[in-house]
């Protein structure tokens, strides 16, 4: 399931989302980060791989190793076409929620990762990525 | 009795269940109905959540949990989460996830201890 | 002198008065003629902008003239005579002197002028100043040696990213030979060839680089990291021809930066002791101001330890924090509920009065986290948590 370096797959059910937390877990650890960023990645790209099935229903996650200087990165990114966000802002604030959910996956997302990106309109879908970075030694 | 890889023990009148280590959304959803079905059924005073083994908690667990957690209060069970992992805590507070009020205990010993006290204490006021 | 015409409008010269007008144009050339003896007999305008001597002065003078002092005490002048009737023709470089006594190093040519019949009738001597060319190339042999002395190593990479020129120091570091390393890519020596190529065309659309830091790849195998100062060069015409390139080699400084991020870990991790005071109670003094990194750090230590050794209480003395910052307090409450789920509790002591302030001012709630003054008075806190009493020894036994 997982190449060296990459990988993609799609979420179009509810079962994807453990099937996601596990690549994601299998990408983290083999790039070598410890045991509580490995965590803190899991739970990240499970909130946002459940944001696709909640609000999308479909959609795709993409993972990949970055390399820079002072070391490497794992960099997630969650595509969907769903109905877009409207007020990116507001998504951002801890326990705004526009479906069934906590309102805990953007903001929380943001404050497990180190980078966040988020693209979206209403009617053309969201694109969210996320980086961790792992320093040299 | 054991529906896959959830387990629910009864020990004198309290209910230790143990998570399974990374469960789906079914999963997690059929813990509550059997975790609830239990309590029914033994009329237990008491509810152990193991965490030990669990790996990620997500805001769908936590919600869960939370509930299941009300839902038994309501049926006159007393939960205490325990054993939860440095990393799972860590993650799970950065995460905005608060899980209530609930107990907490550092492994099922002193959840066991500190439903005894807490039930005793209960009981001694009524 | 008669100037006849060919029948077209060239004008065709004698032979004579061809020699005359070519010697008479020429001013980088001495050209002048001796009788036998050495004394001058013809000169020419090269050899008076050479020699500072005006025909009016020189002709009928003895040629050693020209010589140095040294060169004449060592009958210099006589012995070239004798050597250009023996040879034919003689050439030499040497040093030769001015009218106003300065010297020049000169390339001189004399042969022997006969008659049909043999009979040497004097010489002729071309000489050529070649103190420009020297220094000229006593320059460059200088520039070179610099060059190839220089411990960085040194490179010109020509607008099509082709390596031109490299040092001997450039051989060393990437170990292979300057035949090998001329005309080909100057990216394929790094590991990310794109940044490479990145830099140099940088220099030539800005002019220079400064501290560009790249990956140089050995034959060996290994890696050196380097930081590259560069600039474009150009002919004298102002045209630019390449980069110059000087590569610095930052492996030690590199070594030592890890060693400092190292012992910073080390200090972190020694200013942070996670110490078991009792079975069931883990301590842990904050000394210093809390940054958000040592903060994390701090609570991850915390939770792993109060799971490794089973401590439902941690004591968290922050006497030694001297502020706090609105990030810091939200880390520290993030650390206390952290702890909570885990099953464990918090007490947190010495808090300052300046701590104190901020955190009110800052609006954190702490109404949930108990205190103390003091690290002594947390630990009977902790003792009354774990149920526990301190009981002095009776005086018998």
């Amino acid at each position: 399931m997982n190449e060296p370096g990459g990988g993609e797959m799609r979420i179009s059910t509810e079962n994807d989302i453990v099937m996601a937390r596990k690549s994601v877990r299998e990408a983290a650890v083999a790039l070598g980060f410890g045991v509580t960023d490995v965590t803190r990645i899991v739970t990240a790209a499970s909130e946002l791989t459940r944001n696709i099935y909640v609000y999308a229903g479909s959609g795709v996650m993409r993972w990949r190793s970055i390399v820079f200087e002072n070391g490497i990165g794992l960099e997630l990114t969650f595509a969907d076409q769903g109905p877009g966000i409207a007020d990116v802002e507001r998504a951002m604030e801890p326990g705004y929620s526009t479906g069934k959910g906590l309102g805990m996956g953007l903001p929380g997302a943001k404050r497990l990762m180190d980078e966040m990106e988020l693209h979206s309109e209403p009617g053309q879908g969201t694109t969210v990525c996320i980086r961790k970075w792992l320093l040299r030694r | 009795m054991a529906y896959g890889n959830i387990s629910v023990i009864k020990v004198r009148d309290i209910l230790l269940v143990t998570v399974p280590p990374d469960p789906d959304d079914l999963t997690v959803t059929e813990l509550q109905e059997q975790v609830l079905q239990a309590m029914a059924v033994h009329e237990a005073k008491g509810l152990i959540f193991n965490l030990s083994t669990v790996d990620t908690i997500d805001s769908f667990f936590a919600r869960t949990v939370t509930e299941t957690v009300k839902m038994a209060a309501l049926m006159g069970g007393l939960t205490v989460l325990a054993g939860m992992r440095a990393s799972v805590a860590i993650t799970t507070t950065q995460l905005g996830l608060s899980l209530g009020s609930t107990l907490t205990a550092l492994d099922v010993d002193r959840a066991m201890d500190l439903l005894g006290t807490a039930l005793r204490r209960e009981e001694s006021s009524a | 002198m008669t100037i006849q015409t060919d029948g077209s409008a060239n004008i065709v010269l004698g032979a004579e008065q061809s020699f005359r007008l070519l010697v008479e144009n020429v001013t980088d050339y001495a050209i002048i003629m001796l009788d036998p003896s050495g004394r001058i007999a013809s000169w020419n305008p090269g050899a008076e902008k050479i020699t500072g001597y005006r025909q009016d002065e020189i002709l009928g003078q003895y040629f050693a003239r020209f010589y140095t002092p040294e060169s004449v005490n060592n009958g210099d002048p006589e012995q070239e005579l004798k050597q250009a009737v023996e040879q034919g023709r003689f050439e030499y470089e040497g040093w030769r002197m001015r009218k106003d006594g300065s010297r020049f190093c000169a390339n001189i040519v004399m042969s022997p002028l006969r008659d049909p019949q043999g009979t040497l009738i004097g010489f002729v001597k071309i000489t050529r100043d070649l103190t420009d060319k020297k220094t000229d190339k006593k320059k460059a042999d200088y520039a070179r040696s610099l060059i190839e002395a220089s411990l960085d190593p040194l490179v010109t990479i020509a607008p099509d990213g082709k390596i031109t020129d490299v040092n001997a120091a450039t051989e060393a570091a990437t170990g292979r030979s300057r035949q090998a390393l001329i005309g080909t890519d100057f990216c394929e020596y790094f590991t990310d060839p794109e940044k490479a190529r990145n830099g140099y065309q940088q220099v030539f659309r800005e002019g220079q680089v400064r501290d560009y830091p790249l990956e140089l790849r050995r034959r060996d195998g290994g890696t050196t990291p380097v930081l590259y100062n560069a600039s474009v060069y150009r002919d004298e015409n102002g045209q630019v021809v390449g980069v110059f390139a000087a590569a610095r080699d930052i492996t030690e400084r590199k070594r030592a930066e890890e060693r400092i991020r190292q012992q910073g870990r080390e200090i972190l991790e020694l200013s942070t002791p996670v110490m078991q005071v009792w079975q069931g109670v883990v301590a842990v003094p904050l000394i210093g101001t809390l940054d958000s990194q040592r903060t994390q750090q701090f609570m991850e230590r915390l939770l792993e330890r109060i799971v490794e050794t089973n401590s439902p209480v941690a004591l968290v003395d922050i006497m030694g924090v001297p502020t706090i910052d609105t990030q810091t307090a939200q880390h520290l409450i993030e650390t206390i509920t952290a702890v909570r789920l885990l099953g464990a509790q918090v007490v947190l002591t010495g808090v300052r009065p300046a701590i104190a302030q901020t955190l009110v001012h800052l609006g954190i709630d702490l109404s949930g986290i108990t205190t103390r003054s003091s690290l002594a008075a947390g630990l009977s806190v902790a003792l009354d948590l774990l149920n526990l009493q301190v009981v002095k020894k009776s005086a018998h036994r």
